[in-house]
């Protein structure tokens, strides 16, 4: 029983509902995104699927899908997880819980608003901000109505000294309605005139990664990491260090999408000096956070690759942005690989691996099915890898053949679909392990819920590696 | 960390810089940029969209069109564009001031359109650009739901498409665009960087210095 009454505190049963809710609906979202990856996939080497519908044309299944990752499974379970590691770090129970629920409703209804919007038409052609103006209110509403936990959470906090993880939750916190709001007027609201709106949407698109995603999916590693091996950070007193480095300069690397474009040479110039400098972030979290390497159950696994995508995604980031190579990889799928490997490869793949830990903490029991658990890891790590390389394929031989402007189109076109047909197996890879994952979540929270008594949480013998 | 207000005014501090130096600083770079007139030619370039143009971007940016094609030539030297005939000039910023709805695109799964209705020696028409939407071209997907197939009562309307082979319409059918297809190719039309802007033209380096220089 000692098991049972130190793993479930009291902290758990106060967010078992808010937290579950966000990230059931985060796993709605994933597998709806995942439907939407695979026919936008489809599209590039297949035009004519689903060419008949106006609301599924490539342009938009494109924006869909992205909208649906992004603000509907990473925010979902990115923000969920967060306030439940805030919670926990106070060490008191989850306050404001209500609010996290009202706040969560509005969240999803106003991704499910954005859907809608971008399958009619209104999308705002800016990446990673395809929101439709109207949508926008509700999803700042919403972060603002589920921060009032995480700010009680803070300033509540029993002891006066402050967690890694607590920074980066706290900061994403923070960050995403100040950059939404930015990008909102000054896109939308008051657009700013001609190509300052790419310079604007590029700012907003990676602060989104770097000050919104990055930091939730790092505050849940920082969390679990410790607890799993039972030890302290190494390096600990250098965590503070990259977490402002990531802060200060990680916001400046935008621009490095506008290169060789109608804008002035500092913009990427500045975003590409940026980028290095930011290795020293890469290079100190994955000193704080090599403990993963140890080995572990399903959650280290994931949260090993995850960090490895990371670490390895941001260091290729700066190498990758010098003029020579980019001069190949810019406007290619060599891009979109490098957007993956970030999105998928490492902020998704962070938050699995917290997910496998919180989930049996905050359902009181542990997963129904580790063979489910084992089978979604392996399809993730093996489909974001198979994503990754033919996207990144793909794109090396369309920079190199647009060099050539004797070589046409059609050609191109030839060229790559051998590798686009593999970025599409890997999304189908990516959605059937992540119905496994739905359908364990199901389970176990249908199993909570229908237990008699109140569920208390002890590991059976095969799963205690997986899940603690 | 132990200062909370402090921590958080860290945060506030760190991104306001980053925003005050991208984008205002690029906004007070670039946001006065005015129309350049020319002497020669007695008016201001760029030129406004037409109306109808202006419609036809609204479409082109609802349906993602930015998603495959770009609207940004680079300099020569960096990349193929020129000699792809994308256009002969770089694009600089001020080819965008009167968009609304600047197109810029990062992503080139099909040609840049810069210059598209400029294109030398011969560009796409009208005709041409409505048979590409209706019909789609390798990798680029039909639109067919621009287009709308009535029944012909007498003449054929005069907006109907040519379409031979395959994709004709059975008889007594016409396959005519819509007011969308319409406006967009419009706006397709419009577009052009015929026009050479000082800021425009390529860099020349100056003469080779041959006392103490470096190669």
């Amino acid at each position: 029983m000692s098991t049972a009454t130190t793993e479930v505190s009291a902290i758990d049963t106060q967010a078992r509902v808010p937290v579950l809710l966000l990230l059931g609906f985060g796993l709605v979202w994933l597998l709806v995104s995942g439907i939407l990856a695979l026919i936008a996939s489809v599209q590039l080497h297949t035009p004519g699927f689903m060419a008949g519908y106006a609301w599924l044309t490539y342009g938009r299944s494109q924006a869909l899908q992205e909208t649906a990752f992004v603000y509907g499974w990473l925010g979902n379970a990115g923000l969920g997880l967060g306030l439940w590691v805030l919670a926990r770090l106070a060490g008191s129970s989850l306050r404001a819980g209500n609010w996290i629920i009202v706040g969560g409703i509005f969240w999803n209804v106003g991704v499910a608003l954005s859907l809608a919007g971008i399958m009619a038409g209104d999308m705002t052609g800016h990446a990673l901000f395809q929101l439709p103006s109207y949508a926008q209110p509700l999803l700042f509403l919403a972060v603002g109505a589920m921060s009032v936990s995480g700010v009680l959470a803070w300033s509540d906090r029993r002891s006066e000294g402050t967690f890694a993880a607590q920074w980066y939750v706290f900061a994403a916190l923070f960050f995403f309605p100040w950059i939404l709001s930015v990008a909102y007027v000054s896109l939308l609201a008051l657009p700013l005139r001609g190509v300052l709106q790419s310079i604007a949407a590029g700012w907003y698109a990676q602060n989104l990664l770097t000050l919104w995603l990055a930091p939730l999916a790092l505050g849940a590693a920082y969390y679990v990491v410790p607890k799993i091996t039972g030890r302290v950070l190494p390096v600990y007193q250098f965590a503070g260090l990259g977490f402002w480095t990531l802060i200060l300069v990680g916001s400046w690397t935008g621009g490095r999408h506008l290169i060789g474009g109608p804008v002035p040479a500092w913009v990427p110039s500045l975003a590409i000096a940026s980028a290095s400098l930011l290795v020293l972030h890469y290079l100190l979290v994955l000193l704080n956070l090599r403990g993963v390497f140890g080995g572990g159950g399903t959650s280290m696994k994931l949260l090993a690759f995850g960090l490895i995508a990371y670490v390895g995604g941001g260091l290729a980031d700066a190498v990758l942005s010098i003029r020579s190579i980019s001069v190949i990889t810019h406007f290619t799928y060599f891009a979109q690989a490098q957007q993956q490997l970030a999105l998928y490869g490492a902020f998704s793949v962070m938050i699995f691996g917290a997910l496998y830990y919180a989930v049996p903490r905050l359902a009181g029991r542990a997963l129904t099915s580790a063979t489910l658990a084992g089978g979604h890891a392996i399809l993730i790590m093996a489909g974001v890898v198979l994503l990754v390389v033919s996207l990144g394929a793909a794109g090396w031989s369309q920079g190199q053949a647009l060099l050539d402007p004797k070589i046409s189109y059609p050609e191109i076109a030839a060229a790559t679909r051998p590798w686009l047909l593999g970025a599409s197996a890997a999304q189908a890879l990516l959605l059937l392990g992540n119905l496994m994952l739905g359908v364990n979540f199901a389970l176990t929270l249908s199993s909570s819920l229908l237990a008699s008594t109140a569920p208390v949480y002890a590991p059976p013998a095969k799963l205690a590696a997986s899940v603690s | 960390m132990k200062n909370g207000p402090l921590f958080f005014l860290g945060l506030f501090a760190s991104l306001t810089f980053s925003f005050a130096g991208v984008v205002l600083f690029a906004n007070a770079q670039l946001g006065g940029l005015t129309p350049y007139y020319d002497d020669a030619e007695g008016k201001s370039f760029p030129e406004r969209m037409p109306g109808v143009a202006e419609r036809g971007q609204l479409v082109y940016r609802d349906l993602g069109c930015v998603s495959c094609h770009t609207q940004q030539v680079r300099r020569p030297g960096f990349g193929a564009d020129q000699a792809r005939g994308w256009g002969e000039r770089q694009s600089v910023a001020r080819d965008f001031i009167h968009q609304p709805y600047p197109q810029v695109g990062a992503m080139r799964i099909g040609p840049d359109l810069t210059n598209l209705a400029g294109r030398k020696p011969s560009a796409l028409d009208a005709e041409d650009l409505m048979k590409l939407l209706y019909a789609g071209q390798g990798a680029m997907p039909a639109h067919a739901f621009l287009f709308e197939t009535v029944k012909v009562s007498g003449q054929v309307p005069a907006k109907a498409l040519k379409l031979t082979g395959n994709l004709a319409p059975a008889s007594g059918m016409a396959v005519v665009p819509s007011e969308r297809a319409q406006v967009l190719v419009a706006y397709l039309l419009s577009l052009n960087t015929v026009y050479d802007y000082p800021e425009s033209r390529p860099f020349v380096k100056a003469a080779k210095k041959t006392e103490g220089g470096i190669k």
